[in-house]
């Protein structure tokens, strides 16, 4: 999948998650940038990925996510 | 005070080891000598130098811990102040404790209005961590905790009373050596903390921390593994992050595996033991009233384990602590009753700091074998068995009278748990808005059909304990001591 498609889904979960489309999707951006993303949400966020991509992250790959840009290759590597 | 001459004489003896691994970063206990005396220094060259109650910032960094112990060697106490908590739960903390002075290693600081000790970026001065003269009665340090009432409540530690828990513990046959690992995955605003830390320093053993911004539950996980963690103190709460991912762990080098602040259920602890085969669990129980723990209960792996409604027993009283069951007059229940569970010993506190409503609420006195004993009630409902072993029923104020029914909200945890597969739940009582009181159950999962598990409930309850109401959340919030926040779940259905 391109990462540009996967980005549109996380976009989605995002969305729907914190009830807000205040952001914008670059590769540095961090929890900490966005609105109502934090540890609680996180876990939501994970979950909803999970479930919208059909794919499951090993904990190891939990500690990987800095910013945006290691979830899409995170993801990637999973598709 | 021996026993700040005991983590003198650790942290002089243990030079070359490893004191702490924070961020990747490793620190000697050279290195933290250093930072303890360039930290002591300061404070020794403060304005305010008779205030015995220092505020500390708690930020995730050599300089913090160095500040801990470099007030202990002054003979001070610390106040842990989170930077991170609301500036009016701070300042409430700050004129409750009377501080003047704070110690804190951010850049930018965070309380103004009192003189800040900067504890980062000192020149160093000559290792010096002679402590001065500490007498029993000194405070070691407070800690707010979140009162019933919304006004955080003051529990003062004495290094007397710190020194009987650390007896205490000893006596449990740990044996934490210059070899260990240990984790530090508590906030320092919580007292969990200070054995994580305490006990490492004691003998010589590393300490692995939680760098703020990560995942705790993960993160402890890349701690275990990668540099073979050996001793760690949990909340059970982060067992149940972890249960997802349970066939990804294994620890073999995990030699203690402690739990404490919540009950700790059977089954996940059942599944935990195969993720760490060698180590010994135990669930540890205690109050910060009662200086971080008083009871241990070993898990057995090979045979039977002591539980109430599927959560393992706390066990039996540690060294320095005696416990006993009282009803609602304080009378001594009869052996294998319930009712409230009350400490005493070396290990209790003086007292809620300038609370004395709180302190009559809370404490009493009673003839003991001829001795008149000061006891603290934990509001915990407990009964012991033939054995000594305390079983942990559940909160006082957890109870709830339904339809002039007494109902334990942790029975209905528990057979709504064995109703579902691997879904925690939480029962909680609250008031509709016609004044009558009602049972929620909440589920940590998606929203499903509950249909069938209440049916099942309905045949292990009565009909008053079935939940009126059910809620979905997708994760339990849970609060700054990383328990689940009941409060919180509460909101759900007022």
């Amino acid at each position: 999948m391109e990462a540009s498609e996967i980005k549109e889904k996380l976009k989605e979960v995002l969305v729907s998650v914190l009830n807000h489309d205040r952001f914008e999707l670059y590769d540095e951006l961090t929890a900490k940038d966005v609105d109502g993303w934090d540890s609680l949400s996180h876990m939501m966020i994970i979950t909803k990925i999970e479930e919208g991509l059909n794919i499951k992250f090993k904990l190891r790959d939990l500690n990987k996510l800095k910013n945006l840009g290691s979830l899409v290759a995170v993801i990637q590597a999973k598709i | 005070m021996n026993l700040i001459l005991d983590i003198q004489r650790s942290i002089e003896n243990n030079y070359t080891n490893n004191a702490f691994c924070i961020n990747h970063v490793h620190y000697t206990y050279k290195e933290f000598a250093q930072v303890i005396t360039n930290i002591r220094s300061s404070i020794q060259n403060a304005s305010n130098q008779d205030e015995k109650i220092v505020g500390l910032i708690t930020n995730d960094d050599i300089y913090t811990y160095g500040s801990i112990i470099a007030l202990w060697l002054e003979g001070k106490a610390y106040v842990p102040i989170h930077p991170d908590f609301p500036e009016e739960r701070n300042t409430t903390v700050i004129a409750q404790a009377g501080i003047t002075t704070i110690l804190d290693s951010s850049v930018e600081k965070i309380i103004h209005n009192v003189e800040v000790i900067s504890t980062s970026n000192l020149s160093d001065v000559s290792i010096d961590l002679t402590p001065v003269t500490i007498s029993d009665d000194d405070l070691a340090y407070i800690f707010f905790t979140s009162g019933t009432t919304g006004t955080p409540k003051g529990v003062p530690i004495t290094y007397g009373n710190l020194s009987g828990f650390i007896d205490a513990f000893d006596k449990l046959n740990y044996n934490i050596s210059s070899t260990d690992r240990c984790l530090q995955m508590f906030e320092l605003t919580f007292d969990l903390s200070v054995i994580s830390y305490l006990a490492p320093i004691l003998n010589g053993a590393s300490i692995y921390t939680i760098p703020k911004e990560e995942i705790k539950y993960s993160y402890i996980f890349e701690l275990m593994e990668d540099y073979e963690l050996t001793f760690a103190l949990m909340v059970p709460s982060i067992l149940h992050y972890l249960r997802p991912y349970f066939d990804e762990i294994d620890c073999p080098k995990m030699r203690l595996s402690l739990f404490c602040g919540e009950a700790l259920p059977l089954d996940v602890t059942e599944e935990w033991a195969k993720c760490v085969p060698n180590a010994a669990i135990t669930n540890v129980y205690g109050p910060t009233e009662c200086t971080i723990f008083c009871t241990e209960y070993t898990y057995n792996r090979e045979g039977i384990n002591k539980t109430h409604n599927g959560v393992l027993a706390i066990g039996k009283d540690m060294q320095n602590t005696t416990t006993i069951i009282v009803d609602d007059e304080n009378k001594l229940v009869p052996k294998g009753e319930q009712g409230e569970l009350c400490l005493s010993g070396a290990q209790l506190t003086s007292g809620y700091w300038k609370n004395e409503e709180k302190n009559k609420a809370s404490f009493f006195n009673l003839d003991i074998e001829g001795k008149n004993i000061r006891f603290y009630r934990t509001g915990d409902l407990c009964t012991v068995d033939e054995d000594g072993d305390i079983l942990y029923l559940g909160r006082v104020d957890f109870q709830a009278k339904i339809q002039g029914f007494r109902v334990e909200l942790s029975e209905i945890e528990f057979h709504a748990k064995a109703a579902l597969d691997k879904i925690n739940v939480v029962a909680l009582a609250f008031v509709n808005n016609i004044h009558n009181t009602e049972i929620g159950l909440v589920l940590e999962t998606k929203t499903f059909d509950t249909k069938e598990m209440l049916e099942v409930l309905k045949t292990k309850l009565p009909h008053y304990m079935i939940p009126t109401q059910i809620k979905f959340v997708d994760t339990f919030p849970l609060n700054t001591n990383g328990k689940i926040d009941r409060k919180k779940l509460k909101e759900l259905f007022e």
